[in-house]
């Protein structure tokens, strides 16, 4: 709220405070001008302690839709404590240099930044963006927990977020290398969470083949884009990432980038852009690119899927439904296959549930993530469909988590170009 | 971290548990491992309720209570064997939702097991042709609604604190939603029970629309405030989804005039879902913006349900209004009601200042209605520091009303936080009480009341000790709050 919005706010208790005695102005005066000598704390800091301390001292009204509290159940993993807890931190009334104390530092990093905390957050706050301010002091102290080290090791070694590069395993799965001529229309970006499902990325592949779009993937040149290094603030490594990707992104000449990754679609814009560094390039998620091929008739879906697939619900990825605000591409691809049923998920759009398998809290407390995951496909089953539509590795991967072993054959969990190419 | 750093405001009564290892672990025997924890990150989480009192003490680095255990218990056998333990071992429990409440209820001022209820977060039945709905308690609020919106019903309780609060903790404090003119409070919502009395009996009170099977023992246990006994389960009414609203706003010239125009209405026999009196200040307050409404009192209506119901409503809402000063402010007013209702930032913001404020509810009868609003507002005001106290009157019924009231200032020199605030709550309480009110509308007791209880009760409340030592002999069950004087300031 700024200053004039606070003011009008206010107004109204303007002729009641004039009623005050005098000495109970001066204290009021005395409370209004010592806030931040009372409660901030004292040298340099990065933490947000302002809106830490707005969101620690409200009645948590975003709880009822905070995932990894649903998972958990328990009051410790609850938005407005979390806040308390980086507060807490902050001004050293619990001292994060101690190593009793990890078990606070983690909740800095028990999140899933799903932000449905956004859409009901009287402030519009995002849970994670606070925490994130904490990540930065903690990372400063040099107390960045192991399991994001781990993660930062990996980027350093393979360049992806495996302990090997990712990108070398597309021969064995049978995935096209495509390199750059200089000349492309477009990039295909492919995540290397994307790596993990080859027959997605075939699909992909093939959907633009079939639309004569000339692009390139460039497999041998591929890095990550950085993303874990965000989620766990590592500004030098997001920063070496940027760069790359920046360069590799150039040299391929192509008008627009179109990863099959919401993930990577946000840090390649706004994430590199908050460290400033600016891809002159139009950078948007497959499912966006796919919808604009099926309108200008470029491909055209005529072949019935098969039977067993024909009943489908949404999973809306959180990144494309809330971050990129697109709930309406992938409902026209599906819209655009013939006979398909789909039915909604009482939690969809930009009211989605996340898979769990986002931000810095699958790393942190993989139990959790995998409930998370759980509570989803609960969602996702009620529906009475058994195929569950996605457009996001990572959620495809959660999702998986989420199912019990003995019923992974009963649903399935499908890209949804897996599903258009099917029909092409 | 040393949980003693952090300073605790109800220590007196803290028992002493020394086996606790012991316990801890055969708590972990029938709960299992995940179920319990004594970490300091998990009991930090259990040392407040939503009291606006305790977010002063949470950014002064304060603690309210402070527990020695928590558990998550996920099935009704294992809150059975959690309550004999306590029992065997003398040990205090506290039962624990969503922590919205704002009386201390949930408050573990003695220490001793939290058990949370969250787990118990199940829909379990709809049945359309009874138009009911039944689920586990620990269920959220938002979460029960968003559900039921979706198979096109409603359960027509939608406190300020949907998004925060449980079915449970409604059944535990009374409740009231902001819609409780036409669908009731909790009260007359629940329709059956499941509950696990202290000793660890497991009960149920089966759904019945009415009956005549004696006393309505069920009805003790709504307003039992965890007790009495642990509720795991319980019935709802619930209602199709409303097929129109109409949104209505009068402003008055006094309060007065606004009671009489509310009161016909209802008189018809007509309940608008939602009628809010706001007085001047409050007026001011949200309103500043509307014409009609300068220094006036607002009142905003919302008729739903029945389309040509709703219209029929609608049209005698307004006769009542006009014929009582009522000027029309249009359907604006309402619509930032509605737009605002759950965007609660005060909280957020006034602890930074060391403000202290918070909000007491009270009920009465409808002739007594402008007099307890009067007498409220004049004796908080002559509290030295005190600098608002302002009011609406949020439910009504045909035989009177609850009112909401806000007070807010510093505590003078040499006066903590603590003895302002209980000096201003006394205030409020007296004048009510004075003037022929009730103390409580729907917030209930907890701590913060149970020094009025006496006063408010008469005689009975001795009636009611004594049903809670037959039900609860060793005091186990969330000791100090209702029957027990933890603020030491009960008036005669
Ligand atoms: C911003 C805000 C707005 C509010 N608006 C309203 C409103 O409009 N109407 C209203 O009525 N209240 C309102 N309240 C108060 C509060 O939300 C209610 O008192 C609510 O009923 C408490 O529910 P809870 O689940 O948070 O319970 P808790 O705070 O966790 O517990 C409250 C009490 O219930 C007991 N308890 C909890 N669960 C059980 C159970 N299963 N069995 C037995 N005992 C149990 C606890 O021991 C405690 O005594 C508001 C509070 C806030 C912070
Ligand atoms: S994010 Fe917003 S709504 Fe959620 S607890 Fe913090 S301040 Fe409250």
């Amino acid at each position: 709220m700024g200053a004039f919005e606070t003011l009008k706010k206010y107004k109204w208790m303007i002729p009641l405070l004039n009623k005050a005695d005098r000495d109970i102005k001066s204290i009021l005066m005395k409370n209004m001008r010592s806030k931040e000598k009372n409660f901030y704390p004292e040298g340099e800091y990065k933490a947000d302690v302002d809106n830490l301390i707005k969101c620690m001292l409200c009645p948590n009204m975003c709880r009822f839709d905070c995932g990894t509290l649903q998972a958990s159940q328990t009051e410790s993993m609850s938005p407005s404590y979390k806040a308390r807890i980086g507060y807490y931190l902050t001004i050293g009334k619990i001292d994060p240099t101690k190593e009793e104390n990890s078990d606070f530092i983690d909740f800095m990093y028990k999140c899933s930044n799903e932000e449905n905390c956004k859409i009901w957050c009287p402030f519009g706050f995002s849970v994670v963006s606070l925490l994130e301010t904490v990540r930065d002091d903690l990372n400063s102290k040099g107390l960045t927990p192991d399991y994001c080290k781990e993660q930062i090791k990996k980027l350093e070694e393979s360049n992806t977020i495996e302990g090997y590069n990712i990108y070398d395993t597309y021969k064995e799965h049978g995935i096209e290398n495509i390199e750059t001529e200089g000349n492309d229309d477009v990039f295909y970006y492919i995540g290397c969470e994307s790596m993990k499902f080859p027959d997605v990325i075939k699909a992909n592949i093939s959907i633009l083949q079939k639309a004569g779009v000339k692009f390139s993937t460039n497999l041998e040149k591929k890095v990550c884009c950085g993303g874990p290094s965000f989620n766990i603030r590592d500004s030098d490594t997001a920063e070496k990432f940027a760069k790359k990707n920046q360069e590799l992104i150039e040299s391929t000449g192509a008008k627009i980038i179109v990863s099959d990754c919401p993930g990577c679609v946000l840090t390649l814009t706004k994430r590199y852009e908050s460290i400033g560094i600016k891809i002159e390039k139009k950078i948007i998620h497959i499912v966006e690119y796919i919808k604009q091929l099926l309108e200008e008739g470029k491909i055209n879906p005529t072949k019935n899927v098969p039977v067993e697939l024909k009943k489908v619900t949404i999973h809306d990825p959180c990144l494309i439904a809330r971050n990129l605000n697109d709930t309406a591409s992938i409902r026209a691809i599906l819209g655009r296959i013939q006979d398909l049923e789909i039915v909604e998920p009482i939690y969809n759009k930009e009211y989605v549930h996340c898979c769990g398998w986002s931000g810095t809290a699958h790393w942190a407390d993989r139990v959790l993530a995998i409930k998370e995951a759980s509570n989803r496909i609960d969602e996702l089953r009620e529906t009475g469909a058994e195929v569950f539509v996605s457009a996001c590795p990572l959620c495809e991967l959660g999702l998986n988590y989420g199912i019990n072993p003995e019923e992974k054959e009963k649903f399935k969990i499908l890209d949804v170009s897996e599903l258009l190419v099917k029909s092409l | 971290m040393n949980i003693d750093d952090f300073e605790l405001i109800y220590k007196n009564n803290r028992k002493e548990i020394k086996n606790k290892t012991l316990i801890k672990t055969e708590l972990s025997e029938f709960l299992g491992e995940k179920n319990v924890s004594i970490k300091n990150a998990d009991l930090l989480a259990y040392t407040r309720d939503s009291s606006l009192i305790a977010l002063n003490w949470t950014i002064q680095g304060k603690i309210a209570g402070l527990p020695d255990f928590i558990t998550w218990p996920e099935t009704k056998e294992q809150i059975s064997k959690i309550l004999k333990l306590a029992n065997k071992e003398k040990i205090p429990v506290i039962p624990y939702s969503e922590g919205s409440g704002v009386v201390g209820g949930s408050i573990p001022i003695y220490g001793g097991i939290i058990i949370d209820m969250k787990k118990f977060n199940k829909i379990l039945e709809i049945n359309d042709k009874n138009l009911t709905v039944t689920a586990q308690t620990g269920i959220n609020g938002m979460n029960l609604e968003r559900y039921l919106n979706s198979k096109g019903y409603t359960s027509g309780h939608i406190p300020q604190s949907l998004y925060t609060s449980s079915l449970g903790g409604w059944i535990a404090h009374r409740a009231a939603g902001q819609f409780s003119t036409k669908y009731g409070k909790i009260e007359d919502i629940v329709m059956g029970m499941e509950v696990i009395l202290p000793l660890g009996e497991i009960i149920k009170f089966k759904p019945i629309a009415r009956a005549a099977t004696g006393p309505q023992l069920d009805k003790m246990f709504i307003g039992g405030e965890g007790t009495l006994g642990i509720v795991t389960e319980a019935t709802l009414k619930i209602w199709p989804y409303p097929e129109k609203r109409t949104l209505i706003s009068y402003s008055f010239p006094t309060i007065e005039d606004s009671f009489n125009a509310t009161r016909e209405i209802l008189r018809e026999n007509v309940y608008p879902a939602v009628i809010r009196i706001y007085d001047v200040h409050e007026t001011d307050r949200h309103f500043s913006e509307v014409e009609n409404a300068k220094k006036r009192v607002m009142t905003v209506f919302v008729c739903e349900g029945n389309k040509k119901l709703v219209d029929v409503e609608e049209a005698i809402t307004r006769e009542m209004c006009e014929k009582n000063a009522g000027i029309n402010c249009g359907t604006g007013p309402v619509e930032h009601w509605f737009e605002t209702r759950f965007r609660v930032t005060e909280t957020s913001t006034m602890s930074p200042y060391k403000l202290v404020y918070d909000t007491v509810e009270v009920a009465s009868l409808w002739d007594r209605a402008a007099r307890i609003y009067h007498s409220v507002v004049e004796a908080t005001d002559r509290i030295k520091g005190n600098l608002l106290i302002t009011a609406h009157v949020s439910h009504f019924y045909a035989n009177g009303v609850g009112t909401y009231f806000t007070f807010g200032g510093v505590p003078p020199k040499g006066v903590s936080d603590l003895e302002f605030y209980q000096e201003c709550w006394d205030s409020i309480i007296k004048a009510v009480l004075e003037a022929g009110g009730s103390i409580a509308h729907h917030h209930g007791i907890g701590i913060n009341r149970a020094h009025w209880m006496k006063k408010e009760w008469g005689t009975a409340i001795n009636v009611m000790k004594d049903i809670k030592k037959l039900l609860d002999p060793s005091n186990i069950l969330n000791p100090g709050k209702i029957y027990e004087d933890i603020w030491k300031g009960g008036v005669e």
